[in-house]
């Protein structure tokens, strides 16, 4: 028995794979649009306006992306998995009043509120995952209805537990400035004052970059968002990692949510309204396909970026503010058209 | 791996809540006996009545819980059942108006934030005889709209007063942040704010979202560093503007319209200059105690006019003593 | 026609092939039925799967070929007769199941995600890992190596297995789904209609990657409902029609023409060209089928009117 060498379609293999030299592969890489998309709105804000190059202001922005960038990371993760989450928004919210409501209710050290907190919003996570999983409808319409449900509850519960619309003061509290330490310092750097959560972001997205690349976990990720009937064909869980990916929002969420808690000490119940759109833009500007299985988590950390630019840049350069969303919106859209200009070149070669 | 033990995730399950409880905090916290002041006296002896209470409060408004709260006392003392709906919208508003009317109530108070919507059902409710007060927001359409009388302060009043206030302590600077941006009376406020001080700038921020609202208007003040004075159109928006302030490392001072516990204290403390008070408590407290008067004697307080219920300037000179009635959540 | 139809019990009594000296087949079912509620999707099939064997299963649509695939891919359990695995009897309760004993099956949509490189689909659902703990580091470097010589095995040379398997054609990605089966140990590679969606160039050589996996000692189903397809490479023959087993047969006992009178049904032809006739057809075109019909009749040596 010999096994016969065929040489043909080698051959012919070789004539319609043109090689592709590094540079090639940089372009092909699913950030690179939203990359050259922050580059230019940098650069663009940089010579409008003279603060925004000055390292406190840069600290500024870096801060207002950082609250985008955070939940960015679960909601890109979760958007090459192939599902949304609109209840995001809200669900940090829930997080920080969990924590504050319950150490304040039960006179606990708020640490203790702190731990509940993530126990709460990994259920959270849970509940959207396994809701979907067992009924199969979208995830726009499961993750809707929990969204509604939860600013009922963080409206709902606020009231009940603390007497008003928002959460009680829990800064006299024992573990307070512990907490606020973690969740809510900044830390100086040659003079400027960076906020903590720029830390916890680039931290979330260095781990969420090694998890995507570089594990199995991250292989099933792709592959549940590009085809989970492939995907179940040979082997994957795509029921464990849908829900693992709606914990890890859940996650994020917490984190967020914390240092809500811990930066302005009362919440508002009614906040978070409206955020889940702008982590999503945050993902898409960044290059994850709306309908899964492309992207990376570092490109929904530009996203963020850009949206931070964006926001604070109209600020600084000093713009009417009637016009502030229509500014926002216009940056956006540009900045996600360079983005796709970007990427079809690169296909194109 | 090993295998999922369910015993072990029960018993951890059990007893981390119960070793959590025991992690008590020192300070703070729940107060022990909340007294509750409303409930001192007796309630009149006058036949019991239905008032409905319909405002365009928008879900989370730190605001309206006053306006309920001072409400709930009216109703508490005149043996009225208070049924208190709101909804933003005002085509939906218009509605909750009608089930108050299905519901036969004897009084109807309610805010004229968009009152054009709200004209033909309220004209309804006229015609079947239910009295009709309105409170903070319509004060000149309120006669048309078959109230007779109107409890309030009005926002453009109110912010002349922070303007010429402003104006008068040499601020020719300032920044007026609205966290909504289209909000009728926050823009009327900052309008007044303007019509004093003509230098004023205003900054839209995202009220649904605390640390853009930090991080904003931190940015505006690094990139305005001539501003002199920053202005929060809420409580809890003005504590924010504390933090941008020491962010930004700007020399601003910081003004309030609107007033809680905490933002007295801060007064108190020399922090924020001065806030602008409508005494919302009255103007629910007013509302539902006129309809009481009415159903009593045919009373009807005002002469056709409004009645005021603000701007009452809180500055450090009577901070201390609003203090500790903005504990008790009524200013 | 004088084809005989295979005796399963003495199919493998004069083989001389080395590796078909094991008494007991890789994969036998015999008498093999399932049924639906009251449809009756299969009944008493009959087959065997050896190594180094291609086995073909013919048939038109509905003919039950994907309910026979879905009962050997342990989608379905069968509702009478017996599957036998190396001979000991079994009945799979998950796909799972079937994977364990070495059954891999590549459908027709491939189970392959086009967005993603081809090194991550090779190695989907078994990825190698390096180090210890809940998130093992993947080796990247020896999946890639291991992909591209794999693939050099089954005679395409890619030089890069990070592009999105997408951009292959349809023929290589068939390649690499059964260049996964291969390297992940099947003994048994059912193969559904892969030359379904291809055209005639693609077929070929899909065709020949099948050769491949036979060569390599694999027992081979081959679903399809093309003759010309299935007799290049097949050994054995098994044909159904509307759930039944219409013929069963060995290479060397049947010619590609006896095979396509077969699965033609001349009776559906002689029917065709009635229907022609009475609706005024095309006097040339009831010529040409009443023409097909003579012929699918003097093969089958029987007679339709």
């Amino acid at each position: 028995m010999t096994i016969t060498q065929t040489k043909t379609p080698s051959a012919a293999a070789d004539d319609r794979l043109a090689k592709r030299g590094p540079f090639q592969k940089l372009l092909g890489r699913p950030e690179i649009g939203a990359l050259v998309g922050a580059i230019v709105l940098f650069v663009f804000f940089a010579l409008v306006s003279p603060t925004f190059t000055q390292p406190n202001a840069f600290a500024t922005v870096l801060y207002g992306s950082s609250t985008i960038g955070i939940m960015a990371v679960g909601v890109s993760l979760l958007m090459i998995g192939g599902e949304f989450d609109l209840s995001a928004g809200v669900a940090v919210i829930s997080s920080a009043l969990t924590a504050s409501l319950f150490s304040w209710y039960f006179t606990t050290n708020v640490w203790v509120g702190v731990v509940l907190a993530l126990v709460v919003s990994l259920s959270i996570g849970f509940i959207n995952g396994w809701i979907l999983v067992k009924t199969k409808l979208p995830s726009f319409i499961v993750t809707l209805a929990t969204f509604l449900m939860l600013t009922g509850l963080n409206l709902g519960l606020t009231r009940l537990i603390g007497g008003g619309v928002s959460s009680p003061s829990i800064s006299n509290m024992d573990g307070f400035k512990s907490a606020q330490a973690v969740f809510a310092s900044s830390v100086n750097i040659g003079g400027v004052e960076v906020k903590i959560t720029v830390f916890i972001w680039f931290a979330l997205v260095a781990v969420a970059t090694w998890v995507l690349m570089r594990t199995r976990v991250g292989n099933w990720i792709f592959a549940v968002g590009g085809d989970a009937n492939a995907a179940r064909a040979v082997g994957v869980p795509v029921k464990a990692t849908k829900i693992g990916l709606f914990m890890a929002v859940g996650f994020c969420a917490w984190i967020l949510g914390m240092h809500n808690l811990f930066a302005f000490d009362a919440v508002q119940s009614g906040e978070g309204v409206g955020n889940e759109f702008l982590y999503i833009i945050a993902a898409v500007i960044g290059g994850c396909l709306l309908t899964g299985g492309y992207g990376s988590a570092i490109g929904g950390a530009i996203g963020a970026f850009i949206f931070g630019m964006a926001n604070k840049g109209i600020v600084y350069a000093q713009w009417n503010p009637d016009w502030f969303k229509f500014f926002l919106g216009l940056m956006l859209l540009l900045a996600t058209i360079v983005n796709l200009i970007v990427k079809r070149r690169a296909e194109l070669k | 791996m090993t295998k999922f033990s369910w015993r072990k995730a029960a018993l951890v399950a059990a007893v981390v809540p119960m070793m959590a409880l025991s992690a008590c905090s020192s300070t703070g916290g729940k107060p022990a006996e909340t007294g509750n002041a409303a409930g001192a006296g007796q309630a009149a002896s006058t036949p019991r009545i239905k008032v409905a209470l319909i405002t365009h409060a928008a879900a989370g408004d730190t605001f309206w819980d006053i306006v309920r709260k001072g409400a709930e006392e009216a109703a508490a003392k005149d043996n009225v059942e208070l049924l208190y709906t709101s909804d933003p919208e005002a085509g939906r508003q218009a509605q909750l108006i009608q089930q108050a009317i299905d519901q036969k109530v004897d009084g109807i108070a309610v805010t004229l934030a968009k009152p054009e919507a709200l004209k033909d059902t309220l004209k309804k409710a006229t015609d079947a005889g239910i009295p009709v007060v309105s409170l903070n927001a319509g004060e000149d359409v309120s006669a048309q709209m078959g109230a007779f009388t109107h409890f309030g302060s009005n926002e453009k009043l109110a912010g002349e007063a922070v303007g010429t206030r402003l104006a008068a302590e040499n601020f020719k600077h300032p920044i007026c942040v609205i966290q909504e941006q289209g909000h009728v009376g926050l823009e009327a406020r900052c309008a007044g704010v303007k019509a004093k001080v003509p230098g004023t700038e205003i900054l839209y921020v995202d009220g649904k979202d605390m640390t853009s609202v930090q991080s904003t208007a931190t940015a505006k003040l690094q990139a305005s560093k001539d501003a002199d004075v920053i202005i929060g159109l809420g409580a809890p928006f003005t504590l924010t503007l504390l933090k941008s302030v020491t962010d930004a490392g700007s020399s601003a001072k910081v003004a309030s319209f609107d007033l809680n516990a905490d933002l007295a204290q801060k007064i108190v403390d020399g922090a924020v200059l001065f806030t602008v008070d409508q005494q919302p408590w009255l103007q629910g407290y007013s509302s539902v105690d006129a309809i009481w008067q009415n159903k009593r004697g045919g009373f009807k307080i005002g002469g056709g006019q409004s009645v005021l219920t603000g701007p009452s300037i809180v500055d450090k000179s009577n901070a201390a003593n609003v203090l500790k009635f903005a504990q008790q959540g009524i200013r | 026609m004088n084809a005989n139809e295979i005796n399963q019990q003495t199919l493998l009594q004069n083989e001389k092939d080395p590796l078909t000296h094991t008494a007991v087949h890789l994969l036998a079912l015999e008498g093999v039925a399932k049924h639906y509620g009251n449809i009756i999707a299969l009944s008493d099939v009959t087959m065997a799967v050896d190594n180094g064997r291609v086995t073909c299963v013919l048939g038109d649509n509905g003919a039950g070929k994907s309910t026979l695939i879905k009962i050997i891919a342990g989608l379905h359990q069968h509702d009478a007769g017996v599957l036998k695995v190396m001979g000991e009897e079994r009945k799979f309760n998950s796909p799972r199941d079937a994977l364990d004993v070495g059954i891999a099956t590549v459908y027709q949509d491939l189970a392959v995600v086009p967005l993603m490189p081809i090194w991550r689909n090779f190695f989907l659902g078994s990825e190698l890992t390096s180090g210890f703990g809940p998130f093992k580091s993947m080796d990247v470097e020896k999946m890639k190596d291991i992909t591209l010589k794999e693939l050099a095995a089954m005679g395409i040379d890619l030089r890069d297995v990070e592009q999105p398997i997408g951009q292959l054609s349809g023929g290589e990605r068939q390649c690499v789904a059964i260049a996964r089966a291969v390297y992940f140990g099947a003994k048994v590679l059912i193969l559904d209609e892969p030359t379904a969606a291809l055209g005639v160039k693609q077929s070929g050589v899909v065709l020949r990657y099948i050769l491949q996996a036979r060569d390599r000692g694999l027992g081979v189903i081959f679903i399809t409902h093309n003759p010309h397809h299935a007799f290049p490479v097949g050994d054995r023959f098994l044909l159904l029609k509307r759930g039944k087993s219409i013929g069963y047969y060995d290479k060397k006992d049947i010619t590609l023409d006896e095979l396509t009178a077969q699965m033609a049904g001349g009776a559906e032809l002689a029917e065709l060209a009635h229907e022609l006739e009475q609706l005024g057809g095309h006097g040339d075109l009831i010529k040409e089928v009443q023409s097909e019909v003579a012929g699918v009749a003097q093969t089958t040596g029987k007679t339709y009117e």
